[in-house]
C-alpha cells in the first residue's frame, strides 16, 4: 500500500549509492558551484562514446549540477517574488506607516490609500465561499467516495474535476451574466422581505439589489473552490485503510456512521487541510470575483454590499496606476498583504495535509 | 427456537456461559448452513459448489493454501463482499431461517449478528472505551453506567481489563498489537452477535499474544458460533471443533478436527497438513 | 442451556415473543433514526454533488447558447478591432498560443529538472524546502505573479511584451510540472533503476533514459495540464503582455491573449465585442476542457 510513498524515498538512496561508489570523492567537488560543473565539464562531455565514466566526461556531476540548480532556482523564485512584492510595497508602507492596515480609506484624489477595506472583502468573500463549499465539497467527497457506483463515481468524479479545470475568467463570466441577475431579480428582494425588518439580520440585506456584492463573490468562489476541496477530500476518504472500514461495517455501521465515526476522525486533519487550502485558493482568485464584487472600496456589513478584494482591486486598479506612483506601491503592499495571508494558509494546508500523508506511509 | 434462547442469553450481559451449554451442543442445529455457494470476483469464480454446516457454539476451522478462497467464504457470511461492486454470491447461506446472500437483506442487522476480527488489529481512532461504545450504541441505547459495565464486561472477558482499566479514555492506537487485536475482539462481541468470523486473527501478533488470543477462543466458544480461517495448522489443531480444508475454491473435507488430523479421507488433505504443498 | 437464564431474560424473551420473534427485524426508536439519519445523509450529499454537477453544467450552456453565434470564419481570420469594424479574435488565438508554447518550452524543461531533482537528488532540508515552496507556487495567487513579472521584466525594459506574458505563464506551468515529474519517477519501480546500475549506467543516464521514459506518460499529462492551466489565466497578463488590438506576434511588443481579451470585451457596452467575449471563452473553455477530459480519459490519471 504504502509502495507509492516509499519508493521515491528509497530510490535515491539506492541510487546516488551506486553513483557514489565511482565518482570523484564528494568532499571539495559538493562546495564547487553548479555553474562551473556546467562550464568545466560541457567541452569535454561531448564524448558520449565512453561505456562509463572514465576521466573526461563526468556526466553524473554535470547532472547534478543541473538538476540542483533548477532547484535553487524555484527556491529563489519565491525568494525573488517575497522580495520584489514587499520592495514594491516600501513606498507605501513608508507613506503612511502601520495607519496602511487600518485604514479603510481608498482616495486617488487625495492620494490617501488604506488595505482594510480590500482586506476585508477578501476575507469577508472568501469565508462566505467557504462557508458554502465545505458542506458541498463533503457531501460531493462522501458520494463519491462511499456511495456511488464505481462506474458513476468515475464519470461523476470527472465532471467535478472538470469543474475545477474552467479558467477563472468564465466563472467571472459565468457570474456576471447568470448569477447577478438571479441574484438582483430573486435572492435581494426575497431576503430584504423576509429579513430586511428582522433586528440584527436586517443590516445584513440592506442595499440596492444590483446582484453584485459580496454574497455573489462568495457564490462564484463557492463553484470554484468546491471541487478543489472535492478532490483532495476524495484522495483522502479513500485512503483510510479497507480494513479499518470494513471493520466498522462489521459491526453493522451503516455508511453515515463509518464515515463520522471512523473515517473522519482518522483523516480530521487532513479535511482541515483540504478546507485551509480552499481558503488559500478563495483569497487569491481575481478574476471571477473582479467580475460580480462590485467594485467599491468600502466596508458595508450588508450581504448585498458591493466591495473589492485585494486581487480584484489590484486587476482594477492597476491600469490607472503611473509606474513610480504611491497608487501603484499601495496595490504592491496590499499584494504583499494577500501574499502573507495565502502563503499562510498554503502552509498551514500542507502541514495538516502531510501530517497525514506521513501517517498513510507509517501504516 | 434454540438460537433465540441463546441469544437472549448473551443479551442478559452477565457473560461467562456455563459449562452445560457445550453438553447439550450436540443435538443442536447448526448456527449456519451453507447450500452449493458459488462465488465471483467478476468473472473469477472463486467458490465453488459450497456446502458445510457451521455448528452452533462451536470452533469451526478453515484451512488451505492462500487463494483457496477460505477468506472468501468468510466475506460472504456477514455479506462483506456488499462493499465492493463486481462480487457477487450465488446458492444458499441459511442463517436463522433466512438465506442471507438474497437481495433485501438488511446487512447492518445482519452484521450485528455475525461480527468480525480481522488479520491486523483495527483500532478506530478513538479512546478504547469509544471503540467498544461505538457498535453497542449502534444497536442499543444503553445508559452511561450500563454502557460503563459492558465495557469492563467485554474487556475482563478478552483479559484487557487489568491492562486499560486506568487508561479508558487513551487513544486505542497506542495500544501494542496483542492488546489492539483483543480489543477488537472485545468490540465485536459487545455487540452481542451469535458467531464470530475471525479472519487470521493472529498472523500479524507475536507468539505469546496469538498464545493469548486461542486462550481466549476456548472461553467464547462457550457462547458464539466461531469460524476462523488460519495459515497455521497448529492453530486449528488447538481450537477448533472441526476443520474444513478447502483447495481452488473447493470444500475438498470437512470433519472432526480429530479425524482431519489423523484419518484425513482425501489425499490432497492429507498432503496439505504434512506439508507436501501449500 | 436454562441454567443460565434470569429474571431479566424471561422478561425479555416474554416481550420478544409478543412483538416479533423475527430477530431480523430491527425496530425501535434507534434504528429507525439510524436509517433515517443514514438515508439523510445519502440524500444531502447526492444533493451537494449533484449541485455541483448543475454549475458545471450551468456554466457549458450558457457558454454554448451565447458563445456559438458568434463561431464564423471572421472570427479566426479577423484581429480585434473597433466596434461595428468586423473584428475577430485570430491576433487574440495566436497570442495565447504563442505566449502558452513559450511559457511551455521554460517552464517545463525546468519544472522537470527540478521534480528530478526532488525524486533522485534531494535530501535533507534543502529538498523538501523546495518542495514546500514549489507547492506554494502551485497555489500562489496568480494576479501576484503578474505583478513581480511587472516589476522585473516590464519595469527595467520600459514597455509591455509578450516575453513578459509568457515568463509569467512559466511561474504557473512550473511548480504542475515539478509536481508530477517528481510523483510519476516516484512510481518507477526500484527495480527498473536497480537494472540499469547493475548494467553499468550512471546515474544521470539511468534516469534520463531509463526513468523519465518509463514516466513518459506521466510527464506529458502533468506538461498538458500545465498548458491547460496556463492557457485560461488572465490575471498574469494584464500587466505583463497587456493586450493588443492588432496582430503581432512579436514577443518583444504587447501581445493579445484570448483571456485579455474576453476581460477586456466582456464589461464593454458593444454587442459585437460581448459576443465576441463569449466566443472566445466558449473556445478557450473548450480546449482546456478538451486537454483535461484527454489526460484524464486518455492517461487514466487524476490531475495534478
Amino acid at each position: 500500500m504504502d509502495g507509492t510513498s516509499h519508493a521515491s524515498g528509497e530510490a535515491p538512496g539506492a541510487g546516488s549509492g551506486g553513483s557514489g561508489g565511482h565518482v570523484v570523492p564528494d568532499g571539495a567537488a559538493g562546495v564547487m558551484a553548479a555553474e562551473v560543473m556546467v562550464a568545466g565539464n560541457g567541452l569535454a562531455g561531448e564524448d558520449f562514446t565512453g561505456p562509463g565514466p572514465a576521466r573526461g566526461f563526468d556526466g553524473d556531476r554535470l547532472f547534478r549540477g543541473l538538476v540542483t540548480a533548477s532547484g535553487i532556482a524555484v527556491l529563489a523564485l519565491l525568494g525573488g517574488i517575497i522580495l520584489v512584492m514587499v520592495a514594491g510595497g516600501m513606498k507605501a508602507f513608508s507613506t503612511f506607516g502601520p495607519a496602511f492596515l487600518v485604514s479603510s480609506v481608498w482616495n486617488p484624489v487625495t492620494q490617501h490609500y488604506g488595505a482594510l477595506a480590500p482586506v476585508f472583502g477578501t476575507i469577508v468573500t472568501s469565508t462566505l465561499g467557504l462557508l458554502m463549499a465545505v458542506p458541498l465539497a463533503f457531501g460531493a467527497a462522501f458520494w463519491l467516495t462511499q456511495m456511488a457506483p464505481a462506474r458513476l463515481s468515475a464519470v461523476v468524479g470527472m465532471a467535478v474535476q472538470l469543474l475545477a479545470a474552467v479558467p477563472s475568467i468564465i466563472f467571472g463570466m459565468w457570474g456576471f451574466f447568470v448569477i447577478v441577475p438571479l441574484m438582483a431579480r430573486y435572492v435581494q428582494p426575497f431576503a430584504r422581505h423576509w429579513f430586511g425588518h428582522v433586528p440584527g439580520l436586517g443590516a445584513l440585506v440592506q442595499g440596492a439589489p444590483f446582484g453584485t456584492g459580496l454574497l455573489t463573490g462568495g457564490i462564484i468562489l463557492t463553484v470554484m473552490v468546491t471541487p478543489f476541496i472535492t478532490a483532495v477530500m476524495c484522495d483522502v476518504f479513500t485512503s483510510i485503510p479497507a480494513v479499518l472500514k470494513e471493520s466498522a461495517f462489521g459491526l453493522g455501521a451503516t455508511r453515515w456512521e463509518v464515515m463520522r465515526n471512523v473515517i473522519l476522525p482518522w483523516s480530521s486533519k487532513a479535511v482541515v487541510g483540504s478546507v485551509v487550502l480552499g481558503m488559500g485558493r478563495a483569497m487569491g482568485e481575481t478574476m471571477a470575483v473582479t467580475f460580480v464584487i462590485g467594485n467599491a472600496n468600502k466596508i458595508g456589513w450588508s450581504l448585498f454590499a458591493p466591495g473589492n478584494t485585494i486581487a480584484s482591486l489590484i486587476a482594477l486598479e492597476f491600469p490607472e496606476s503611473p509606474a513610480g506612483s504611491v497608487k501603484l506601491s499601495s496595490l504592491m503592499a496590499l499584494g504583499t498583504i494577500l501574499m502573507a495571508l495565502s502563503f499562510l494558509a498554503l502552509a498551514a494546508s500542507r502541514i495538516l495535509l502531510g501530517f497525514a500523508e506521513r501517517r498513510e506511509g507509517r501504516q | 427456537m434454540s438460537g433465540t434462547v441463546v441469544t437472549e442469553r448473551a443479551v442478559s450481559g452477565n457473560g461467562v456461559a456455563g459449562n452445560g451449554a457445550s453438553g447439550n451442543g450436540v443435538a443442536e442445529k447448526p448456527a449456519i448452513s451453507v447450500r452449493n455457494l458459488d462465488f465471483f470476483y467478476g468473472d473469477h469464480k472463486a467458490l465453488r459448489g459450497i456446502s458445510m454446516e457451521f455448528s452452533t457454539r462451536k470452533v469451526t476451522g478453515m484451512i488451505g493454501p492462500s487463494g483457496c478462497g477460505k477468506s472468501t467464504l468468510l466475506r460472504v457470511l456477514n455479506r462483506m463482499y456488499d462493499l465492493y461492486p463486481g462480487q457477487r454470491a450465488t446458492g444458499e447461506v441459511i442463517f436463522d431461517g433466512r438465506n442471507i446472500i438474497a437481495p433485501g437483506m438488511d446487512v447492518n442487522r445482519l452484521r450485528a449478528r455475525v461480527g468480525m476480527v480481522f488479520q491486523k488489529p483495527t483500532p478506530f481512532p478513538m479512546s478504547i472505551y469509544d471503540n467498544i461504545a461505538f457498535g453497542v450504541k449502534l444497536h442499543e441505547t444503553p445508559s452511561r453506567s450500563e454502557m460503563d459495565g459492558r465495557v469492563e464486561d467485554v474487556l475482563r472477558r478478552v483479559a484487557l481489563w487489568g491492562e486499560v482499566k486506568d487508561r479508558l479514555k487513551a487513544s486505542a492506537t497506542a495500544l501494542s498489537g496483542g492488546q489492539q487485536q483483543r480489543l477488537c475482539i472485545a468490540r465485536t462481541i459487545a455487540t452481542r452477535p451469535e458467531v464470530v468470523l475471525l479472519d487470521e486473527p493472529t498472523s500479524a501478533l507475536d507468539p505469546v499474544s496469538t498464545a493469548r488470543i486461542e486462550e481466549l477462543l476456548d472461553e467464547l466458544k462457550k457462547e458464539f458460533t466461531i469460524a476462523i480461517v488460519t495459515h497455521n495448522m497448529q492453530q486449528a489443531a488447538r481450537c477448533a471443533d472441526q476443520v474444513a480444508f478447502f483447495y481452488l475454491g473447493e470444500l475438498v473435507e470437512m470433519d472432526s478436527t480429530d479425524r482431519i488430523f489423523t484419518a484425513p479421507r482425501e489425499t490432497r488433505t492429507q498432503d496439505y497438513i504434512t506439508g507436501r504443498f501449500g | 442451556m436454562s441454567g443460565h437464564q434470569n429474571g431479566r431474560q424471561s422478561v425479555r424473551q416474554n416481550g420478544a415473543v409478543q412483538a416479533a420473534p423475527d430477530r431480523w427485524k430491527p425496530h425501535g426508536a434507534l434504528a429507525m433514526r439510524r436509517r433515517f439519519m443514514d438515508r439523510l445523509a445519502t440524500g444531502l450529499s447526492l444533493t451537494a454533488t449533484c449541485v455541483a454537477l448543475l454549475a458545471l453544467c450551468s456554466i457549458l450552456l450558457t457558454l454554448l447558447v451565447r458563445g456559438v453565434a458568434g463561431l464564423s470564419l471572421v472570427t479566426f481570420i479577423h484581429s480585434t478591432a473597433s466596434p461595428g469594424m468586423n473584428g475577430g479574435l485570430a491576433n487574440a488565438i495566436v497570442g495565447s498560443l504563442i505566449q502558452t508554447a513559450v511559457a511551455i518550452l521554460i517552464g517545463a524543461p525546468l519544472g522537470m529538472m527540478c521534480g528530478i531533482y526532488l525524486s533522485d537528488y534531494g535530501r535533507g532540508w534543502m529538498a523538501s524546502t523546495t518542495r514546500f515552496v514549489s507547492d506554494m507556487l502551485l497555489s500562489a495567487p496568480s494576479i501576484l505573479i503578474g505583478l513581480f513579472i511587472y516589476q522585473l521584466i516590464v519595469v527595467p525594459t520600459g514597455h509591455f511584451s509578450g516575453f513578459a506574458g509568457s515568463v509569467a505563464l512559466a511561474i504557473l506551468a512550473l511548480p504542475i510540472v515539478v509536481r508530477t515529474t517528481e510523483d510519476m519517477l516516484g512510481l518507477v519501480p526500484v527495480a527498473l533503476r536497480e537494472a540499469g546500475i547493475g548494467l553499468g549506467a550512471s546515474k544521470w543516464r539511468v534516469i534520463v533514459f531509463i526513468c523519465l521514459r518509463a514516466a513518459r506518460t506521466g510527464v506529458m499529462t502533468g506538461i498538458l495540464l500545465a498548458v491547460a492551466r496556463v492557457a485560461g489565466e488572465t490575471a498574469p497578463l494584464l500587466f505583463t503582455s497587456l493586450g493588443n488590438m492588432d496582430w503581432s506576434v512579436s514577443l518583444a511588443q504587447p501581445m493579445a491573449s484570448l483571456p485579455v481579451t474576453i476581460y477586456q470585451y466582456a464589461g464593454s457596452a458593444y454587442d459585437d465585442w460581448v459576443q465576441l467575449a463569449w466566443t472566445g471563452a466558449l473556445l478557450v473553455t473548450l480546449g482546456v476542457l478538451a486537454i483535461n477530459i484527454l489526460v484524464r480519459v486518455g492517461f487514466g490519471r487524476k490531475g495534478a
